[in-house]
């Protein structure tokens, strides 16, 4: 491991000089062969020096993106509500999409790991669902590339819905409102059940951030009022010494990209059966090799996607947005508080095989420490984003 | 060649969804007996022989609901010793939030038949792969047999157990695991039945009138000719016209199961079906619908109400039904039978019944945390 940490360090070292020797070009005779040499580190380091210079800045969200093959519509939109608090899209009818993600609870599940289907518990943080729609991959380990794709994957994971594809789609069916309004908004005879998953995702793609609730959003708006004095000193350290803006970039907050931080272990681990049950589960069903199901004891996050050693502990960058109204925090909600997710990055995060270069100790004050969590706190809306259950629809006998 | 055309073929079934057993399915069915007359004689039940050590674990797995999705339902669920390892209602429970839309039989006997399900979809070559069906399938038990293995894992009576059974380093793996469960399910035999004494030869075994009921059976009533060999079924299937269950359709949750059913079997214009099409939605052969299995007669008992719907609460209303030629659509002729031989009848039927088969309901032993990192 210490090896491990040398070499990584030596290669960002190499990087660094890869870019003096490109700043002082052309080169002179006498630091020629330097920058050969340099010029040779540089390639050896490609894919690590593969994160650009510059990083899109923080910024109010654009318009929510829509896929071509699933157009918004106000009628499907009030479907895919529904259903998302629907509890026959799940096995027993106990886990709708609703249960981890309660608007009430920042849309997710304020657990340190989410609570899961009964009879399992889940082993990763409930994320919320607030601006997932400008997630180009979603859940923690980026396994599914849309909204569409996302909760199916939920709603039939064995620890999380449960729900069995034919058995949501026939219940759909016999929900006389749902025939009318799937056929309304899809054209069809009978409810089928990807266009709930679409429903769904129409639905999601307005569970976003108002910019007129967010501090931040409208200090770059215009608002200069927006945003007070420790709040533009946290912004400064944001975007500079505390390096958030290297991952947490673009108007989201995340580079949508893969890092190791070393976050410690959730210690429920150590003592939970039910997740070991799910810990070892997941190793299993991902498709690990005999001795690495064997000898598991973290979640390998993107190395389950990958299956190279070096994707080991890397999870997918979230958004810094709405983090008010979503603690506990990291992909095993170990951090409660802002304090704890500052104070952790500050110490130059944790130890991982394949901790990410970016994350070194920062060497901020409290006082710093205090602007950067009162500047994070101003990604959050004013006020939560509330909303009330829907009327659900009966089931009938069919004609 | 023909042997890779053969692969082709049953490759190309199966991926059209087709289940093992399939083509003998398609094979002529029902009443080649009835219409010979030559059916095979009722017979004394064979001897079960099972392994003692794998039988007890899988006692213990056929009572633990961790083996459902969501922990809630075991086999006992819908196989209560108390009601004849059946569950003592007209139509069967299912995983919760489903209702299913048929009589859940009895397991016991199940070691002797080679056909299972009203549909006859599953064939009863290995019993692990029926508790598989069951235990993974959308309305029943709603599991993935991964989590069940871990489940089991964490509990370290059945990992000690397991090592006994598979030896040290073995792990509880699916299709052993489920096969654990059939082998508890092969001790679940009749007991002592009269009848079984009385065809070895023991003529007090059952009452005068059971005999006479027996000479009608094999008879003037015609039960032979369907309910035959040791079972007292002849493990084909009978279209008999028996009454819609109004229950199936008039209550969604029943009626959802069904149309999935059809849907999950690839049953054309499913949507439009409102009836249990029985076998028809297995072979999609028009002349088999309406066509169900033909279910042993041993254990009735303590398995009422009857039929693949349980739309008779008692056996004299199945043996009236029977009397006036099954219902509609029915392949059977009256019977003309008067009340003393339908009660001489249903005397003899009773003598199929053993003792009540019980067993010790195991408590499940709790899970117990891990070592993490050795999994």
């Amino acid at each position: 491991m210490k090896g491990t940490v040398l070499r990584l360090s030596l290669a960002a070292s190499a990087i660094g000089a890869a870019l003096l020797a490109l700043a002082v070009a052309p080169a002179t005779d006498a630091t020629a062969q330097d920058a050969k040499a340099a010029k040779a580190a540089a390639k050896a380091a490609q894919p690590k020096a593969a994160q650009p210079k510059t990083f899109p800045p923080l910024g109010p969200l654009p318009p929510v993106p829509v896929p071509a093959d699933n157009p918004m519509s106000p009628e499907k939109v009030e479907l895919g509500k529904m259903l998302f608090w629907d509890t026959r899209l799940s096995g027993d009818k106990s886990t709708p999409c609703v249960v981890c993600h309660e608007p009430g609870m920042g849309w997710g599940d304020a657990a340190e790991i989410s609570r899961g289907y009964p009879g399992t518990r889940h082993w990763r943080n409930s994320q919320t669902i607030l601006n997932s729609a400008y997630y180009n991959k979603l859940f923690w380990e980026g396994n599914v590339t849309s909204l569409e794709a996302q909760a199916p994957a939920a709603a039939e994971g064995a620890v999380a819905g449960n729900g069995d594809t034919a058995m949501m789609e026939m219940r759909l069916r016999f929900v006389p409102d749902y025939v009318e309004r799937f056929r309304k908004v899809f054209g069809t005879d009978w409810p089928r059940i990807t266009h709930a998953w679409q429903a769904i995702a129409a639905f999601q793609r307005t569970i976003v951030s108002d910019a007129r609730q967010v501090p931040f959003d409208r200090y770059m708006m215009g608002d200069k009022e927006a945003l007070n004095d420790s709040q533009l000193r946290g912004m400064a350290l944001y975007n500079g010494k505390a390096g958030c803006l290297q991952c947490h970039n673009g108007p989201l907050g995340s580079d949508q990209r893969f890092h190791a931080l070393g976050v410690p272990p959730n210690e429920q681990f150590n003592s939970d059966p039910l997740l070991q049950i799910t810990h070892r589960w997941q190793q299993y069903q991902k498709g690990v090799t005999e001795d690495t199901y064997r000898n598991a004891l973290i979640d390998m996050g993107q190395y389950y996607n990958t299956k190279n050693p070096k994707d080991i502990g890397k999870f997918r960058t979230p958004s810094v947005r709405e983090l008010k109204y979503t603690a506990p925090y990291m992909h095993n909600g170990v951090f409660y508080t802002l304090d704890e997710v500052v104070d952790f990055y500050n110490k130059g995060g944790g130890n991982a095989p394949n901790k990410s270069p970016l994350i070194r100790p920062l060497g901020l004050s409290d006082q710093e420490r205090k602007d950067l969590v009162g500047f994070l706190e101003a990604l959050s809306s004013d006020k939560p984003l509330l909303m009330d259950a829907p009327k659900l629809p009966p089931y009938a006998v069919m004609k | 060649m023909i042997q890779t055309a053969q692969k082709t073929l049953l490759r190309a079934l199966a991926a059209a969804g087709l289940i093992a057993g399939a083509a003998a399915l398609l094979a002529p069915q029902g009443d080649s007996h009835a219409q010979s007359g030559k059916a095979p004689d009722l017979a004394p039940l064979p001897e079960a022989k099972f392994d003692k050590r794998r039988a007890e674990l899988g006692r213990y797995l056929f009572f633990d609901a961790r083996l459902s999705g969501d922990a809630a339902i075991s086999c006992a669920t819908c196989h209560k010793p108390e009601n004849g390892w059946a569950d003592g209602q007209p139509l069967s429970k299912a995983y919760p939030g489903s209702e299913y839309f048929r009589n859940a039989p009895t397991v016991v006997n199940a070691v002797f038949r080679d056909r299972f399900m009203w549909d006859g979809r599953l064939d009863g070559t290995d019993l692990g792969t029926l508790v598989r069906d069951k235990v993974t399938e959308g309305h029943f038990m709603q599991s993935d047999g991964r989590i069940i293995q871990q489940r089991l894992k964490q509990v370290p009576e059945y990992v000690a157990m397991w090592t006994e059974i598979f030896g040290k380093g073995s792990d509880p793996y699916g299709p052993a695991m489920f096969g654990i469960v059939g082998d508890f399910v092969r001790t679940l035999t009749s007991r002592n039945a009269p009848i079984d004494r009385f065809l070895k030869g023991d003529q007090g075994a059952i009452g005068a009138e059971a005999k006479e009921g027996h000479v009608l059976y094999k008879g003037k009533a015609g039960c032979i000719a369907c309910h035959n060999g040791p079972l007292a079924s002849d493990g084909r299937f009978h279209r008999t016209g028996v009454p819609e269950n109004p229950e199936v359709w008039n209550d969604p949750l029943r009626a959802i199961t069904m149309l999935r059913h059809y849907s999950t079997q690839g049953m054309p214009n499913y949507m439009n079906a409102r009836t249990d099409v029985g076998l028809y939605a297995i072979t999609k052969d028009d002349r088999h619908r309406g066509m169900f299995l033909t279910p042993s007669l041993r254990e009735l008992k303590y398995t009422a109400p009857y039929m693949h719907n349980g739309v008779f609460a008692t056996l004299a209303e199945v043996v009236d039904f029977y009397d006036k030629g099954g219902g509609k659509g029915s392949v059977l002729k009256g019977l003309g039978l008067t009340a003393a031989e339908k009660k001489a009848l249903v005397a003899f039927l009773e003598t199929m019944s053993g003792e009540p088969v019980k067993v010790d309901v195991p408590k499940s032993p709790p899970y117990k945390p891990r070592n993490l990192g050795k999994n």
